[in-house]
């Protein structure tokens, strides 16, 4: 048992969007920042002058030096020897040759290197805290699997030597922080969005359905929409603006061919979710083109100055969350669902498919404790629109509530608010994993304790 | 997770009242509370067993959750007399973030402390618990 109530703990969620970490009792994250690494080829990076080994042939990676350890390291571990950019600072500048990688893949940890690196950056250069006198609490995806659980705890005690750790499920912690043991979560994430009953603090894993439709997938379709219409999203590095009279500014591009696709991909993508942020609403049912022909536009301004004006996709995006077949109008993006199989259902459908895999006596409770939350649930009218339809379609002895906090940031961090309070009850203090029991059980052991 | 995550305490006399309310009938309902100084689960009332429903209800404070234990009686329709206990998890949206995460994350365990409940519901608003839901679930 760990009985350390006095230092507190950190709270660590780790999305495919953004990390979110801070102290367990706070409102909010300390830190937020995207869970996306700049990474570097080392044939690309300067020959620093305090490397001890001098390579012998340029490129040859023989005698390569860890940018991190400063230690030599073989070439069978190449991929190591890539230096990574991390943080929003650190990636916001443009490098030639430098890509951009995601920490996740399908909801789950893809690249650990680039994750220790974010965790090396969140809890050494945001909070400032030393993870030795910090016991962490980290929320994992429902459907994480043993595997990455006991990785995570094995990372988490040798190599930043926490003094004690807790897994808590996203859905879980969302349920709880709304008030209720049993619920069914609806998580609109930036990656996914993924529907887990949960049963008394427990999530039950046959309910659980996924679909790859969540905010990134709607920034994607919202830049192609965008491009679709001849609007170029021109990234901030690609153009010098110089004001020549008061009120008037000249334009002169800037052409840096060594950018890398997946980095110019990246700050379109900052754009475009910043436009869908700022203008999208969910339609009050379903979206047709004819009815929305005639919308009024909202203008918005774009980094380069020019000013766009966006009409039908601002319903027609978020519609895509309820009728995914919509994405075979949006230019480019039509071999989505031909890729995804036909799989793909609109979020009621989940809801629906998620309620009828649970157990019959559990269904009614279900349908009437709904929770939206993550970042993607923050959009205008989502919830409203997610009770109209599931009224419709839910058994007619379904009594349908669909609950969300009013407050988008909570909506947002939904998953690190029920962490935070979790971790900062005095009760929960004696539920932590600590480093005597990993070392003496083994990492699987987590799977005792934090079930 | 669920059953044990928040590690709350709880007293003794929480059990034995409710042992009083299930075998004596002593008590029409029990209404408990977490006392966070404490980190225990204590009886916050008790209602004599003349009191009915909408005075077990008035008890529930609007913005801060509660449990309570209220014990049913109704005449089925074929005449016969029945009991049924109900556990409510009262967590009204307006109540503190911390105060629902205390008292969702304590609830399976301290349900499992009370032998004998027979229906459970949780309400975060009054609609969600009126006496026609529970007639609905005892029927």
């Amino acid at each position: 048992m760990y009985g350390g109530d006095e230092v507190s703990a950190i709270v660590l969620d780790l999305g495919s969007h953004s990390c979110k970490a801070g102290y367990a009792g706070e409102d909010a994250p300390k830190a937020v920042l995207p869970s996306l690494v700049g990474t570097m080829d080392p044939m690309y990076l300067p020959q620093e002058p305090e490397q001890p080994a001098k390579m012998g042939v340029d490129g040859d990676n023989n005698n390569a030096v860890d940018p991190k350890t400063g230690k030599p390291v073989e070439a069978a571990a190449k991929k190591s020897t890539r230096k990574l950019y991390t943080g929003v600072q650190a990636m916001g500048y443009r490098r030639d040759h430098m890509e951009v990688v995601p920490a996740l893949k399908d909801g789950l940890i893809n690249d650990w290197e680039v994750v220790e690196s974010i965790w090396d950056h969140t809890l050494r250069e945001r909070l400032m805290i030393d993870p030795k006198e910090h016991p962490m609490l980290l929320a994992e995806p429902s459907f994480n699997t043993p595997q990455h659980r006991e990785k995570i705890v094995e990372l988490m005690f040798e190599k930043y030597q926490i003094p004690a750790l807790f897994l808590a499920k996203n859905a879980v912690l969302t349920s709880f922080a709304s008030g209720r043991a049993t619920s069914l979560v609806v998580d609109c994430g930036g990656g996914s969005t993924t529907v887990a009953a949960v049963h008394d603090g427990y999530v039950l894993q046959k309910a659980i359905v996924r679909s790859p439709i969540g905010g990134e997938f709607l920034t994607d379709c919202m830049l192609k929409a965008l491009e679709g219409r001849g609007i170029a999203i021109r990234p901030r590095y690609s153009f010098k603006r110089k004001e020549v009279r008061p009120g008037e500014f000249e334009l002169t591009n800037v052409d840096f061919p060594n950018t890398t696709e997946s980095y110019r991909r990246y700050i379109q993508r900052a754009i475009a979710a910043d436009v869908k942020e700022s203008v999208c609403r969910v339609p009050d049912g379903l979206f047709e083109e004819s009815s929305y022909a005639n919308i009024p536009t909202t203008p918005y301004e774009l980094p380069d100055g020019q000013t766009i004006e966006v009409g039908a996709d601002r319903f027609k995006i978020p519609d895509l969350m309820f009728n995914p077949a919509l994405v075979q109008t949006i230019p480019g993006m039509e071999k989505f669902t031909t890729e995804a199989g036909a799989s793909v259902k609109g979020l009621p459908q989940m809801v629906i498919e998620s309620i009828n895999k649970c157990d019959v006596d559990i269904r009614r409770e279900l349908f009437s404790s709904i929770l939206l939350a993550g970042g993607t649930a923050a959009m205008q009218q989502m919830k409203e629109r997610l009770e109209k339809d599931l009224i419709e379609e839910a058994p007619q002895a379904a009594r349908v509530k669909v609950l969300a906090s009013g407050n988008a940031i909570e909506r947002r961090f939904s998953v690190w608010i029920g962490g935070s309070i979790l971790a900062s009850l005095g009760s929960f203090q004696q539920m932590w994993l600590s480093k005597s029991e990993f070392e003496e059980h083994g990492a699987s052991y987590v799977h005792r304790k934090c079930p | 997770m669920g059953a044990k995550m928040s590690g709350m305490a709880v007293t003794e006399e929480c059990k034995e009242k409710f042992m009083e309310l299930k075998k004596k009938k002593t008590y029409r309902y029990i209404i408990f509370k977490i006392d966070e100084k404490v980190q225990q689960i204590v009886v916050d009332k008790a209602g004599a067993p003349t009191e009915d429903y909408d005075a077990f209800a008035a008890c529930l404070p609007e913005s801060d959750c509660r449990y309570g234990v209220f014990d049913f009686d109704f005449t089925t329709p074929d005449n016969c007399r029945k009991s049924k206990i109900f556990f409510i998890a009262w967590s009204p949206d307006t109540s503190r973030v911390k105060s629902k995460m205390m008292y969702s994350s304590s609830k399976d365990k301290f349900k499992r402390e009370l032998d004998g409940v027979h229906y459970e519901l949780q309400a975060t608003d009054p609609t969600e618990m009126d006496l026609d839901v529970i007639k609905g679930r005892a029927s």
